[in-house]
């Protein structure tokens, strides 16, 4: 499998700098950085060679998300959502619509993914946007909610009801019809572009509709195997920032006469972030090696790393605040925006509960081992 | 897999059998109907798609993933003979 670009995470150090808490307070990623990782199809870096994209394995995206998430939790939100359309358009597609989109995901456009809705948040199967087939042409009809990157995205792959089952369709952001409105002052990822989507009786021509008549809940399934991974990496990126910047305070800053990480009370915060940051980077690491190899368990094997990940996540960047304390009290600082990006994350691409929901069904489903 | 067990349809529908058969824990016969027997679950389904793919070289993608390909072992070993005697992936 061809590499990452050497000079990758030089790139995105370049591109961010210190600049993270900044677009978290603004709630905006200059459009330049964004367009920049784009052009280099460095937001979507699985997409094969053969579809002009830079055609890396998932282990090799999955440290690069993560490298990613450890500067800026916002940008690599921006970036699972490139990857998620790609995938979806990837996995859906037929090939004319392959020669069509991933060229241009994987070469500077953008891209979001659009499920929830205002009545169907945990429960998809309750989704009522519609793809109605009109002579050569589609209609899409509903109103998505917290589309991550949508702000920015040039097209917006919407999930909906399609006959009896259920299609993504690829509409673009300026399509009659379409109107995007930011989430505003979201809590997490601030500068990650969420936006609600209406879309008011939006024309397109039928080669848009990605597959059609797929039951939902399998459609779903598939587009959020990649989401979910992707956040679990992205999750390993929050936890690798939290343990550096709480083992770097904890030996600097001294109390009661020796340095923080001597008090052993402060020394189980460290134990423990490492211990999260490792268990969750082997979760993430087998999840790949699933999907590199083709395995059938990349499916369940996301869940769990996506699982482990957002609690190990939440948990580590509450560790971290409590190492740093006042240190860490400030807006848009590294520990401050995990803590706050962390807790979403278990939030979305099913929850906590959700995942747990699917894991419990997979417990009682499978074989003895 | 080995050749035969690729393109006979003797051979894929014994080695899906085995691989759903493992997987749900019980005997499934070839023309057992997966939904309605509740065996298979949206993962599982996926699951599915991802092990035919691997075990025969082929692509599942867009149109074929409907419901119905999936539905038996017998739909299956039927993809899995079309997907490996058309040239090009079916799509349209
Ligand atoms: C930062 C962020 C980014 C997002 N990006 C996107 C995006 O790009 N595209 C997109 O389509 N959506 C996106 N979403 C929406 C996200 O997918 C939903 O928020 C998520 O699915 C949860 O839905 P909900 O918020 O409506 O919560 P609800 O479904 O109302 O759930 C509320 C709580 O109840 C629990 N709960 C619900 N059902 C059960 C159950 N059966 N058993 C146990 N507990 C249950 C949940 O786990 C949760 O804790 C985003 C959301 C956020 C916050």
């Amino acid at each position: 499998m061809p590499e990452l670009p050497a000079d990758a995470r030089e790139f995105v150090d370049d591109l961010v700098g210190d600049r993270a808490a900044e677009w978290d307070l603004a709630g905006l990623i200059p459009d330049d950085v964004l367009r920049s990782l784009a052009t280099r199809g460095l937001l979507c870096a699985e997409v094969p060679q053969a579809s002009g994209g830079l055609g890396v394995s998932s282990a090799a995206n999955g440290e690069f998300t993560a490298y990613v998430g450890s500067r800026c939790s916002s940008l690599r939100s921006v970036m699972t959502s490139q990857g998620m359309a790609a995938w979806t358009i990837q996995r859906l597609g037929n090939p004319q619509q392959h020669a069509e989109y991933l060229p241009k995901l994987a070469g500077g456009q953008l891209a979001a993914v659009a499920f929830s809705e205002p009545a169907a948040g945990s429960d998809l199967s309750a989704m009522t946007t519609t793809i109605e087939p009109d002579g050569d042409a589609v209609v899409v009809r509903g109103q998505k909610v917290w589309t991550t990157a949508a702000h920015y995205a040039d097209m917006i792959v919407v999930v909906g009801r399609y006959g009896s089952g259920a299609a993504a369709v690829v509409v673009p952001a300026s399509a009659p019809g379409v109107t995007v409105t930011r989430v505003p002052r979201p809590s997490g990822c601030r500068a990650a572009g969420h936006a609600d989507v209406r879309l008011d009786d939006v024309r397109l021509p039928a080669s848009a509709v990605l597959g059609g008549g797929q039951p939902l809940m399998l459609l779903v399934t598939t587009a959020l195997a990649y989401g979910r991974l992707s956040v679990a990496w992205g999750c390993v990126g929050i936890l690798r920032a939290c343990l550096d910047a709480a083992r770097h305070h904890a030996r600097a800053r001294q109390q009661f006469g020796r340095p923080l990480a001597q008090h052993q009370l402060v020394g189980r915060h460290l134990a423990n972030l490492l211990t999260g940051e490792q268990i969750a980077t082997r979760m993430c690491e087998h999840a790949s090696r699933c999907w590199d190899s083709g395995s059938p368990d990349m499916v369940v094997a996301s869940v769990l790393a996506k699982q482990v990940s957002a609690v190990q996540a939440a948990q580590g960047a509450a560790a971290a605040v409590q190492v740093l304390g006042s240190a860490a009290a400030h807006e848009g600082h590294a520990v401050e925006r995990a803590y706050r990006d962390a807790k979403l994350m278990e939030l979305i691409e099913g929850s906590t509960e959700i995942c747990q929901l699917i894991l419990s069904d997979h417990a009682v489903s499978m074989t003895a081992r | 897999m080995s050749q035969d067990l690729a393109t006979t349809a003797e051979g894929i529908e014994q080695a899906v059998t085995a691989f759903v058969s493992k997987r749900v824990g019980a005997d499934v016969p070839a023309d057992q109907d997966l939904f309605e027997s509740g065996l298979v679950s949206s993962l599982f389904a996926m699951e599915l798609v991802v092990h035919l793919e691997q075990a025969f070289s082929v692509q599942i993608l867009g149109d074929d993933l409907k419901r119905d390909n999936f539905r038996s072992v017998q739909a299956m070993t039927a993809l899995v003979l079309r997907l490996n005697g058309a040239e090009q992936p079916a799509d349209a």
